[in-house]
């Protein structure tokens, strides 16, 4: 096999690897901030389910999560899901996860900010979601974005782990193009770590002029 | 071992249901609950499970698409019986998970029989092949008795580890059995010299040999002789023997012949094929 073909192979499972990554954030961190409501709610039932949650999709492997998601309907109901459930798997498996750490990571941002915050905008006649959407909320995303950026630089070095369940995203092309006959050697996931390192710089430099655009009490 | 994973699963399962229960509403939704009743009236689907680190069985050729041995035969054998062919690329350790949740329908790719006997229901075997044992060229090793206190790498979950283990005067006198996910690795460290030998199929051995002219030996001595064959759910013997008459057939009139002399240089060895005479 070439070099041009290999890296052609690579990008290839590169774009996989970057559908699990988007459909992931797009999904994960709207419900990371449901979660977050669950979680910190005065409905006593509801807060000890969602802590029951964050608990066992923090206290579990992800790549077993993967294949509870994968195999659990045909091994437990007998019931196959339509479409491509294999990639399909994947997603759900990464959203419910990463969902999970973003509600800790918001509940971290919305707990340090100072009631009287809340309760000047309760005076000022703001609604309880007013205060909310446009006091309390975009104080907390200025503060959450440090450890968020750490759990999306996670996230692209994790879409490895759907390999788990037979996606072939990245990291699995690279190890096929190895096994495969007549390669040069092991540099295809030599090619593979500069793609993740490369994509993950772009990830931590755009949240950089993120952080730095919303730093505007500085 | 069946029972005890569907066990693990149901409860890890029934866990992230109840927790999920609390927020039913915004769990993504993952497809309606209708159930597939289009798969029955299509025709006949060839579903076939196999490695795609496991030349010359199967492999990722240079412009993207799976090739391999095992995989061209059973292209060959849907398009004569005019059925539909696809090949999944799967974790070889969850081989059982996927053909019982029905995502394959075959395991075809160097798949051996020798062993699992009554845990799948089997083509006739194809492959004649052994499991051997590979060391550097320059190690003096030269017999199995001469592996006493040395390491030896096998792919996890392979039947090479059941070969050595089925081999208890072997086992017992090695220092470690060395479980690793593929051969590539493995072959990376017994040229770095952290295993000293690496128990494989000899196809396997062989292709991994030629491409590193001169730098491995296979043991004369295999540790067990083994056959391969076609898998299949245990009790689908319906499509067992549609398979099997099949690829009887393509025994007999050559055609097995000539797909598998395509496959020579990437270590197929034409003399393991027991259906060929």
């Amino acid at each position: 096999m070439t070099v041009s073909a290999m890296l052609t192979l690579l990008v290839q499972g590169f774009g996989k690897s970057l559908e699990i990554f988007t459909l992931t954030l797009l999904g994960s961190l709207p419900l990371g901030l449901l979660v977050m409501f669950g979680r910190r709610s005065r409905v006593a039932p509801l807060r000890w389910l969602v802590k029951l949650f964050i608990s066992v999709m923090r206290g579990t492997p992800l790549m077993l999560q993967l294949m509870v998601v994968y195999y659990g309907p045909f091994l437990l109901f007998d019931f196959t899901p339509p479409g491509n459930w294999r990639f399909g798997a994947v997603i759900v498996g990464f959203v419910i996860n990463y969902a999970a750490y973003f509600a800790e990571i918001y509940r971290a941002g919305y707990e340090s900010i100072p009631v009287g915050q809340f309760e000047a905008a309760q005076v000022l006649g703001y609604t309880g979601a007013q205060s909310f959407g446009r006091i309390l909320l975009p104080q907390m995303i200025r503060r959450v974005l440090p450890p968020v950026t750490n759990e999306v630089i996670t996230l692209v070095k994790d879409t490895s782990l759907a390999s788990v369940i037979g996606t072939v995203e990245m990291f699995t092309r690279a190890k096929q193009i190895v096994a495969s006959p007549n390669t040069p050697g092991m540099l295809a996931l030599a090619a593979a770590g500069l793609f993740y390192y490369v994509f993950n710089y772009i990830v931590a430099f755009a949240m950089e002029r993120a952080e730095r655009s919303l730093a505007y009490y500085q | 071992m069946k029972k005890l994973i569907s066990l693990a699963l149901a409860l890890v399962l029934s866990l992230s249901l109840i927790a999920c229960g609390a927020k039913q509403d915004d769990t993504p939704q993952t497809g309606a609950d209708t159930p597939d009743t289009t798969q029955t009236a299509e025709k006949q689907k060839l579903i076939v499970g196999f490695d795609a680190e496991f030349p010359p069985f199967g492999f990722i050729a240079a412009d993207g698409s799976y090739d391999g041995f095992d995989l061209a035969m059973a292209e060959e054998l849907c398009s004569r019986l005019g059925w539909d062919f696809e090949a999944v690329p799967i974790v070889w350790d969850s081989k059982d998970a996927e053909l019982a949740a029905g995502t394959i329908n075959c395991i075809w790719n160097g798949f051996t029989y020798t062993g699992r006997e009554n845990d799948y229901t089997w083509s006739d075997p194809y492959v004649d092949n052994s499991i051997v044992m590979v060391v550097k060229a320059d190690s003096g090793i030269s017999a199995l008795a001469d592996l006493a206190g040395k390491s030896v790498m096998a792919q996890a979950a392979s039947s090479a580890v059941d070969a050595i283990n089925a081999n208890e005067s072997l086992k017992s006198s090695l220092k470690e059995v060395v479980e690793l996910a593929d051969y590539n690795t493995g072959f990376m460290e017994l040229k770095q010299g952290s295993v000293d030998a690496i128990a494989a199929d000899l196809g396997v051995a062989k292709f991994q040999i030629a491409s590193n002219e001169g730098d491995y030996v296979i043991l004369d001595e295999p540790i067990s002789t083994e056959q391969y064959a076609i898998g299949f759910l245990k009790g689908n013997t319906e499509l067992r023997d549609a398979v099997n008459a099949e690829l009887l057939k393509m025994a007999e009139d050559g055609t097995m012949l000539s797909i598998a002399e395509k496959y020579v240089d990437q270590g197929l060895v034409i003399d393991s094929l027991c259906l060929v005479k």
